[in-house]
């Protein structure tokens, strides 16, 4: 099938202090096909969020390339949703707004996201705080607030780079479940980077181990598991083979 | 936030203003310091009762020509600081530029600008608006340009324009800033008036304090500069108030 975005042979090479070049992440091929849900593990450090932001197109790879599928980037300006480890709301916009950013982004009008924003807080347990503003929220709802944001205008792409990390464990849990609904909702093609293994099995279709300095993809593993896939799949023996699996892979 | 600790600072406030004003007032009688080096808080109360119309009047003059060019200054600075946060060449090559005229002592272009425009208004509110506006531009500026990165990134991948990201997020994440800066910018304007008054006026407070040392009524003088003082202080607070409102979200306060 053809890849929704797929990287050749990129590497990039950060320039440290003005002459020494550091390199992040050295000829990866990495393709997302439409539709499916891939996981980047790897250490800390080892180039996960240059990958991203390589697909972004935030960088530009100093060898190698991105390409994108024309078929589904129609349009002049790329959809893509991304979420980061910090929920980065605005504080002078209220939840509502906050959520609508992406639509006033790409010049439409918010007025027509407003129910589209509206179903989605209900899917995400935020009702009932639409005009409350991002500093009268707990942390786990900012980032549920993020979720929205990233999915309102419908991306063809989402990019989610630790997304959870900062969450207390139950809240994790509860983001997972939230996030595997909305995938299975809505079917967006997914680039969740994370060093929770445990979260990469459970969520996605590959999980591509990445080792590090500089970094490369180390081996890629296929995850069988039918959708909709439940919480309790983590207590299942396959899931905690699988899990082990790719810790003895990041390990080695 | 309690208001009856507000009410408490207010009077151990002028507590202390009395007290340093009584002894103000004995030390002139006690150590007899002559009226026109030091008058006694009683003389300049006198004084501004006795002229109190007179003061009024210049207050009034000195005043409309600060907020004027504290208006102009605003103004200026925000457009300006919108233009420099857009273009990174632009602000490479104006920034020193602005530095630079910053560091003239604004008080040695007041004898040029009456000589341009004469002794009427436009060289007082040129004067306050050329003292004023570089501390309102420079933290709104500063807050236009320090986005953070990380918002920054995703913005542009929510594909984002440079102007986007100005008007969504630089502009509004600079206001707590800029109207902060006014206070600074209305004590400047202040004094840029006040200059230009003692340089090429025949009004306001600034000419009033002049003439009125040249006489040796140094009670006079002080009264203008309480007012002026006053004037500031009250003005400040004004400017504090609509600063909360309007930018309630920067204090995170609730509605
Ligand atoms: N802007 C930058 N300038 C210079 N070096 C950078 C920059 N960003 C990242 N690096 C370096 O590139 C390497 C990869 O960084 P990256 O942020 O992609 O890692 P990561 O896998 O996302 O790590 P983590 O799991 O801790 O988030 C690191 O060694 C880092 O020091
Ligand atoms: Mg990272």
């Amino acid at each position: 099938m053809e890849s929704l975005v797929r990287l050749k042979n990129v590497t990039v090479r950060y320039r440290s202090n003005g002459r020494r070049y550091l390199t992040a992440v050295s000829n990866v091929d990495l393709g997302v096909s439409p539709g499916e849900f891939v996981a980047v593990v790897g250490r800390s450090g080892c180039g996960k969020t240059t990958l991203l932001k390589v697909v972004a197109g935030l960088i530009k790879p100093d060898e190698g390339e991105v390409a994108y599928s024309e078929r589904f980037f129609n349009g002049s300006k790329k959809k893509i949703g991304v979420m980061f480890q910090s929920p980065l709301l605005l504080p002078w916009r209220n939840v509502l707004e906050n959520i609508l950013l992406p639509i006033e982004i790409i010049g439409e009008d918010p007025a027509n996201y407003v129910e589209r924003a509206l179903i989605l807080m209900e899917r995400t347990g935020l009702r009932g705080f639409e005009y409350s503003y991002p500093w009268e929220l707990s942390g786990g709802m900012q980032q549920r607030v993020a979720l929205c944001r990233a999915l309102i205008h419908r991306p063809q792409l989402l990019l989610l780079d630790e997304p959870f990390s900062s969450l207390d464990a139950i809240t994790r849990e509860e983001m997972w479940v939230l996030l595997e609904s909305v995938f299975l909702y809505e079917n967006y093609t997914t680039l969740l980077v994370t060093h929770d293994i445990r979260e990469a099995v459970l969520l996605s279709d590959r999980v591509v181990v990445m080792s590090g300095k500089p970094g490369r993809v180390k081996t890629e593993v296929e995850i069988p598991f039918k959708r909709p896939r439940n919480i309790s799949l983590q207590y299942s023996k396959e899931f905690n083979e699988y899990v082990a699996k790719i810790k003895s892979m990041l390990s080695e | 936030m309690g208001s009856s600790k507000d009410v408490k600072n207010v009077f151990s406030a002028v507590i202390v203003l009395l007290l340093t004003l009584a002894i103000w007032e004995l030390s002139t009688y006690v150590v007899k310091i002559p009226r026109y080096v030091l008058p006694p808080p009683s003389s300049v109360i006198e004084a501004t009762a006795r002229y109190s119309n007179y003061l009024l009047e210049n207050l009034l003059n000195t005043l409309a020509h600060a907020v004027a060019g504290l208006a102009l200054a605003a103004v200026f600075s925000l457009l300006l600081s919108l233009l420099l946060a857009y273009s990174e060449v632009v602000r490479e090559v104006v920034s020193p530029l602005v530095a630079g005229f910053n560091a003239i002592p604004r008080a040695a272009l007041v004898p040029l600008l009456a000589l341009w425009f004469g002794l009427g208004s436009l060289p007082r509110v040129l004067t306050s608006f050329l003292i004023a506006f570089y501390p309102i531009l420079i933290p709104t500026l500063t807050a236009m340009v320090t986005v953070e990165k990380e918002l920054w990134e995703m913005l542009v991948s929510f594909g984002a324009s440079k102007k986007q990201i100005l008007v969504k997020v630089a502009i509004p994440r600079s206001m707590p800033y800029f109207l902060s800066s006014l206070h600074m910018g209305l004590a400047s304007a202040l004094v840029g008036t006040v200059i230009a008054e003692m340089i090429a006026s025949d009004r306001g407070l600034g000419y009033v304090i002049l003439s009125s040392t040249s006489r040796l009524d140094t009670p006079l003088a002080f009264s203008c500069l309480t007012l002026l003082a006053f004037t500031a202080f009250s003005l400040s607070k004004i400017l504090g108030v609509v600063e909360k409102r309007a930018v309630r979200w920067a204090y995170r306060v609730s509605t």
